[in-house]
């Protein structure tokens, strides 16, 4: 009784927007989104502009000035490596942030692949049913059997480790746990009035599958997806330190985090700065992304 | 008891109760007072958000945030369970025992339904053992009538009908030998003639077991039917209380007066449709010995569930055309293959002389801008994250129809057909009511103006008022577009109020098709008159449900018997209805049946 009262007497003008414009403004308005937003646009920004902008080069050795710590943290820091530098005197911020470069485009279009083509199998395994997921799954059961590791060796080792293989590699390892989620939430959905309302409109298998089902149930996958990101990154320093990751002396979060492991004692910076803007990027992202899930069920529930 | 004795005693007694849902500051009930006599049968009634439910749980000690009793007493035997909620503990469950509207819901599925009761009883009354608790549910079980009740006691809940499990139900709360059962609804999910039985068996407990019995529902006919009382309770409050007659001759409230003036009736004459249809015109739908079965897995192998059997009708355009039957008898599968979802085993469904089982996936989807299906379900049939403009738009660009704007302007132009705000077009579904929702799955529907609407059950989730406006838009929509409807239901009263034709479906079957005017003061078939016998009416009843239904339940649609599947119930049966399966034959003027009593030779 409550929930039926509640709702009519909402404002016209608020309506009169479409859902996501209302999804979107919602979501805006609240702390945790815009805190989210500004630091995730700093970090997208140094990292795509510092290395750019100023003359420092990443890849640059000064033995003199090696294993010296960040500002106002140890003996012997400098203006000039406000971050410190590493065993070959390498600075850390302009290093950290060419780092965050690599490793947000492998983390996130690794992500991208192993949501589209999990999802994708997911869908058609859960809609069609029958011998089709029969395939579909014991394909992917095939898929999740080959050790990741195994796999990747065996690729990156015949082929070189550039940048997209590594990316393809840890994609086509990752996708089948998505292939199984989705296509269990397709199948329960599969199975609603409204979709039989669908069919019975005359839409076709594609048009429900794609406008129907799939705007229904990826964006919790796409939330669970973000937290991915994170262990591509992680993984690919995993390749990197079997040196099947990308090259030295490119640096990566995976091969400074390596690479400053021998150091933790007497260097703690040189593993620990990598850590920081992994967690600072991955916070404002979960942080946007927790605000819009919220808009979306706040819009969705009825408000 | 020791209360038997004492039939003059109260048993339960409330004063001034009032129940608040403390978020709002609302009450939800104000100042209830009545007084319930052991052994008494007392009906509630009220339309939804009344209150009823809220009553029976605040009887039980059971009511939950946000809700909280915030005056009166509720006084058993002297007592008050609200100051003493101790002794209330005690109570629930022993001496109140409630029974739910959802009985599949309250059984665990993983017990046998004899397990649980034995359980249940051991709960509330540890000093019983084991042994004496089982024969007890098996003593109560047979009392329910369940047919073998001892290897039924073994059985899991899933093997049990839908009103065999709410006779469990009873069980399980008549197994503490209460002195007051709460019923809540306990009939609604339930067909009208298993209703019918559970109503009946309702009074000989209430006889047999000296329990008194609150019986909770929303449905005049079925709350004078089942009580010695009615007490009807409106917005809260109880308006008035008198006995069945009293209640239906002089009704002392306005609200009484008008909820019985609105109850629509089965046998009033002079109704202004049903006219003769001349049988020149060709039919638009045409159903000829359609069959469908499905297989299932049973304890010995696959088995073969027959939903569809042999289905004939013919629909006229300008038809409302109605087939009822109870759950189960294929009505749902027989709607699948009438809108294509599925296709027939045998026979053909012919859609103006296109085979409907046959035609191409591409053609279906074709044809199926001129015929259009109406969901029962006002919640599940509408996509949840969809705007109410995007639903209405859909269909539209399902088939290529019209540019964007054009497409908006069919969209609202529909909603204000319906009976919809326009500026509900960016909104959500959310928040629309259950009968708004039914608008919408209208509109949607008819956005793309096809020529028959298939309603399938498309009423059964709206109350009373509320149906009444629906059924006034679709003779509106009727008039000006032409559609011709095929209805879906188990309601009679809503079939005879609104259907030309009526097909009567069992087991699979059409057992008659008749004229609507024919089929409820002849029918041709004893299974319709069944069916009439056992529906709710306040009116004086042309059929006996005594001399009309044999007790028990359908067979099951896995092994069908070989002759007429409602032999076994059939009080008029004889030898040849348990060999040969009756075909149905003309009875004159349109009127058609598949019973041995017709033929000449027979009777």
């Amino acid at each position: 009784m409550s929930a039926i009262d509640i709702s009519p007497d909402l404002p016209s003008k608020a309506r009169a927007k479409t859902i996501s414009a209302r999804i979107w403004s919602e979501a805006f308005a609240s702390t945790e989104f815009r805190i989210g937003l500004i630091v995730f646009t700093l970090l997208v920004a140094a990292a795509s502009l510092y290395p750019w902008l100023s003359d420092v080069d990443p890849t640059k050795m000064n033995i003199r000035a090696k294993l010296s710590p960040p500002i106002l943290m140890g003996e012997g820091w400098s203006w000039s490596h406000p971050l410190g530098t590493d065993q070959l005197g390498r600075d850390m911020l302009a290093r950290t942030l060419v780092g965050l470069r690599y490793s947000l485009l492998i983390g996130i279009s690794t992500t991208i692949l192993m949501v589209a083509v999990g999802a994708m199998i997911g869908l058609f395994a859960g809609y069609f049913g029958g011998r089709v997921d029969t395939v579909l799954m014991r394909l992917t059961d095939a898929q999740l059997s080959i050790p990741m590791i195994i796999l990747a060796i065996t690729i990156l080792g015949v082929s070189r480790p550039t940048i997209p293989s590594i990316i393809l590699v840890l994609g086509l390892a990752g996708w089948p746990v998505y292939a199984r989620v989705m296509r269990s939430t397709v199948m329960a959905e599969r199975k609603k009035e409204f979709v039989r309302g669908a069919m019975v409109l005359g839409a076709t298998d594609w048009r429900i599958m794609f406008t129907l089902l799939l705007p229904l149930v990826l964006p919790p996958l796409v939330f669970v997806a973000v937290l991915d990101i994170a262990r591509m990154m992680i993984f690919e320093s995993v390749l990197g330190f079997l040196g099947l990751g990308v090259q030295p002396p490119t640096p990566t979060f995976g091969n400074i985090i390596a690479d400053g492991r021998k150091y933790l004692m007497n260097a703690w910076w040189i593993a620990t700065m990598p850590g920081v803007f992994l967690v600072l990027t991955l916070t404002s992202v979960n942080l946007m992304g927790a605000a819009l899930e919220r808009a979306r069920n706040k819009i969705y529930a009825g408000a | 008891m020791s209360l038997d004795m004492v039939q003059t005693k109260t048993l339960l007694s409330v004063r001034n109760l009032t129940v608040t849902l403390t978020g709002e500051g609302r009450d939800v009930l104000k100042d209830v007072s009545f007084d319930l006599a052991p052994r008494q049968i007392l009906s509630v009634i009220g339309e939804s958000g009344s209150g009823k439910t809220v009553l029976a749980r605040a009887l039980a000690s059971w009511l939950s945030e946000p809700l909280a009793v915030t005056g009166g007493e509720i006084l058993i035997e002297g007592r008050d369970l609200l100051k003493d909620p101790a002794y209330a503990r005690t109570l629930a469950g022993r001496e109140i025992a409630y029974v739910g509207g959802n009985p599949a819901g309250a059984l665990d599925p993983t017990m046998t339904v004899g397990a649980q009761l034995v359980e249940k009883l051991r709960a509330v009354r540890p000093e019983i053992s084991a042994a004496d608790a089982r024969e007890k549910a098996i003593r109560l079980l047979e009392a329910v009538k369940i047919p073998a009740a001892e290897r039924r006691f073994h059985e899991y809940p899933f093997q049990y009908s839908g009103g065999m499990m709410q006779r469990a139900m009873i069980v399980d709360a008549l197994m503490s030998d209460p002195a007051l059962l709460i019923a809540d609804n306990i009939t609604q999910p339930l067909d009208v003639t298993v209703a019918a039985q559970i109503l009946k068996l309702m009074r000989e407990l209430n006889e047999d077991f000296s329990t008194a019995v609150l019986f909770i529902c929303s449905s005049l006919p079925v709350a004078c039917d089942a009580a010695d009382e009615v007490m009807v309770l409106h917005d809260g409050r109880v308006v008035e209380r008198q006995a069945p007659d009293a209640l239906i001759d002089t009704p002392q409230h306005g609200y009484t007066h008008k909820l019985i003036e609105e109850l629509p009736t089965l046998w009033a004459e002079g109704r202004d449709q049903a006219q003769p249809q001349d049988r020149d015109r060709r039919a638009i739908m045409s159903v000829r010995g359609v069959a469908k079965h499905y297989e299932t897995r049973s304890a010995s192998g696959k088995a073969l569930v027959q939903a569809v059997r042999n289905v004939e009708f013919d629909v006229f355009p300008g038809d409302n055309f109605g087939i009822v039957g109870e759950s189960g008898c294929g009505k749902s599968s027989l709607m699948r293959l009438l809108t294509g979802l599925e296709r027939p085993d045998a026979g053909s469904i012919f859609f103006e002389d296109e085979n409907v089982g046959e035609a191409s996936p591409k053609r279906l989807r074709a044809l199926r801008r001129k015929f259009q299906l109406v969901l029962q379900d006002p919640y599940g049939s509408l996509p949840p994250q969809s705007a109410i403009g995007a639903i209405l738009e859909e269909p539209l660009k399902i088939h290529a129809i019209g540019n964007r704007a054009e497409r908006r302007d069919r969209a609202r132009a529909a909603m204000s057909e319906v009976g919809l705000p326009t500026d509900l077009y960016d909104s959500l579904p959310t928040g629309l009511s259950a009968g708004q929702r039914q608008r919408l799955n209208v509109a949607r529907a008819m956005v793309l103006e096809p020529r028959l609407l298939i309603m399938d059950e498309t009423l059964s989730a709206l109350d009373q008022t509320e149906q009444g406006k629906l059924l006034n838009l679709f003779e509106r929509l009727q008039a000006q577009h032409g559609f011709t409807y095929i209805f879906i239901s188990h309601d009679l009263t809503m079939v005879r109020q609104v259907c030309s034709r009526i097909a009567v479906m069992y087991l699979g079957e059409t057992v008659e098709v008749a004229p609507n005017e024919r089929l409820f003061f002849d029918p041709g078939h004893p299974y319709s008159r069944a069916l009439l016998s056992a529906a709710p009416t306040l009116e004086e009843r042309r059929y006996r449900p005594e001399d009309c239904l044999m007790e028990g339940e359908p067979p099951s649609p896995i092994d069908l018997p070989p002759g007429c599947a409602f032999a076994g119930r059939c009080p008029q049966a004889f030898d040849r209805c348990l060999t040969e399966n009756p075909r149905l034959r003309s009875r004159g003027g349109q009127a058609l049946a598949a019973c041995h009593l017709n033929d000449p030779g027979e009777s």
